[in-house]
């Protein structure tokens, strides 16, 4: 329908006022105030230019928390985007129980994170774990729990994230899986396209929007990293595990360098807004052309 | 049959750590001390029964979960629907971008402005309350459900709406008897996504509130916090019913969970 101008005011004012009093406004306002020396605990505010992102990006802790989150980034991300496509893939094609399956390979996404947390701290663990438990039928000496090993802290939290994540893109990507044309695969097939083109040719240009949508998400939700982390290793041992948002979460509640952590929470913006750019322009490129 | 067995490997991957906490829960425990390793443990129900005494306040932690995630997920849908609606049927010239800055609003992590809101948020005398808890996770969630349905809604075709305005109905006449029949099962499917992430949050709750108010994620991260020491089987039956209300509600609307699409008029020319 046409909308009229009251129309659109009852359309648009209940979201913009939840969105901008909750989020927009805040987040706005915590930027101005990362260039003064505000804290809700001191009474003289006075501006401070880049003094509080320049102690954040000197701080060789947050350095410690980029590198990791670069890591966990660049692995999580594709790994679940993989598997998730490799899952919906196979479910592509009617089969006895489709229904039941996706219902099923949701349950791990159901578990929230810091549930998963705690979950993986006692499956990661030498007397209650999986790990170890199948050590032993292999005969290994005692398997020591990852979380607790420098070397192997960081890749355990991202198969965590991995673990409940890349079931939920499978659960994204088989609607468009499916809304794929019959004609499309069975061409593929008649010019004798292996199964690897057939990916290639037919679901990855048919899927390439979808896909770009979920990656933002997950590049988001890894930026994000979190609640699994604190439970998990509280960003340990050492730096190990550290991420930007534990940082940021531990300076401005934990230490009171609320400046700090509001610049620090700042600089997460910033990577995702540069990534969401990078999304917009790729998202678009199709419509052009 | 090769694609079955690559799926079952597939689900079995991903339930097996499940599977080991529901059997956790229930009592029966891996034996890692003997070899090759076994089980141990009688069955029981009785660790379901430690959760109120390792964590008295489990039980209310569960209701004030169900609630928050309940109020937060149907402001959400309401709020987002309207916009969505507007967004869908408003032709602005950059509106494929304005969808998609709200996709982009949906991945920015809690983190980047929890820290300003939590200051706002005390300073408006909203700490600690049910209804802070509520309208944050509400904002939280809303980018993400405006860009779930404005692809259900820019699907419509204008049509009917139009027919309905011949006969004299306004907007909100329209909205509930033309609109909302035809995209029902999307907006309850969207939903339910929404539940499942609002009860699953824990930064929200977690700088917003000081102990009046509290939900289960909170709740769990005070075990460690506070490092008490937790017992494994205990601790497996506290996630598993914790999981429990979101797994039923999940079970019960698969059917509708079939038409969650993330992005509907994905790669179509639509306005």
């Amino acid at each position: 329908m046409r909308l009229t101008r009251r129309d659109r005011i009852v359309l648009f004012a209940p979201l913009a006022m939840l969105l901008g009093g909750w989020l927009v406004v805040p987040a706005a306002l915590g930027l101005f105030a990362t260039f003064t020396t505000y804290s809700p605990f001191t009474t003289t505010i006075q501006l401070a230019g880049f003094a509080n992102y320049a102690a954040v990006v000197q701080d060789p802790q947050f350095g410690a928390a980029i590198r990791n989150i670069a890591v966990f980034t660049t692995l999580a991300v594709p790994l679940e985007l993989a598997v998730g496509f490799g899952i919906a893939y196979l479910l592509r094609r009617p089969m006895k129980g489709r229904a039941l399956w996706r219902v099923l390979l949701l349950a791990p996404w159901l578990v929230s994170p810091i549930a998963g947390g705690v979950m993986w701290h006692f499956l990661f663990g030498g007397a209650t774990g999986i790990l170890d438990f199948a050590g032993g039928w292999l005969r290994l000496p005692d398997v020591a729990s990852p979380i607790g090993d420098l070397r192997f802290a960081l890749l355990a939290a991202i198969a965590v994230e991995v673990w409940r994540m890349a079931p939920f893109v499978s659960f994204l990507l088989l609607p468009g899986m499916l809304s794929i044309p019959k004609e499309r695969w069975e061409e593929a097939t008649l010019a004798g396209a292996s199964r690897i083109q057939q990916i290639r040719h037919v679901a990855i240009p048919e899927l390439r929007t979808l896909l770009l949508t979920v990656g933002m998400l997950l590049v988001g939700l890894s930026f994000g990293a979190f609640d699994t982390i604190l439970i998990l290793t509280g960003g340990g041992p050492g730096t190990a595990t550290l991420t930007p948002a534990l940082y940021s979460y531990g300076r401005a509640f934990q230490t009171n360098d609320w400046p700090v952590g509001a610049a620090s929470g700042w600089l997460i913006a910033a990577g995702v807004i540069a990534v969401g750019v990078v999304y917009i322009r790729l998202a678009r490129d199709r419509r052009t052309r | 049959m090769t694609r079955v067995i690559l799926l079952l490997a597939a689900l079995t991957a991903f339930l097996l750590p499940l599977v080991w906490t529901a059997l956790a829960s229930v009592g029966v425990l891996p034996d890692n001390s003997t070899t090759p390793p076994s089980w141990k443990g009688p069955l029981t129900l009785a660790h379901f029964t430690e959760i109120g005494i390792a964590e008295p306040a489990f039980w209310q932690e569960l209701a004030t979960s169900t609630a928050s995630a309940v109020c937060a997920a149907a402001l959400t849908v309401c709020v987002s629907f309207l916009g969505a609606y507007g967004l869908a049927r408003s032709h602005f010239r950059a509106g494929r971008l304005l969808t998609q800055g709200f996709l982009v609003l949906a991945s920015l992590p809690v983190m980047a402005y929890i820290v300003p809101l939590s200051d706002l948020v005390r300073r408006a005398h909203l700490s600690d309350t049910f209804a802070g808890v509520v309208l944050a996770e509400a904002a939280v969630t809303a980018p993400l459900a405006v860009f779930v349905l404005h692809g259900a809604l820019a699907l419509l075709s204008p049509e009917w709406e139009e027919a309905a305005v011949l006969d004299g109905a306004g907007l909100f006449r329209v909205l509930g008897q033309v609109v909302l029949p035809l995209v029902a099962p999307s907006v309850a499917a969207t939903a339910i996504v929404l539940f499942v992430i609002d009860w699953n949050l824990l930064l929200v709750p977690l700088v917003l509130t000081s102990g009046q108010v509290k939900t289960v994620p909170v709740g769990m991260s005070d075990f460690f916090t506070f490092e008490r020491e937790l017992d494994w089987p205990t601790a497996a039956a506290a996630l598993i019913v914790s999981l429990a209300p979101l797994a039923l509600l999940v079970g019960l609307f698969h059917r509708l969970l079939e038409s969650f699409r993330l992005d509907a008029s994905n790669g179509r020319d639509i306005g």
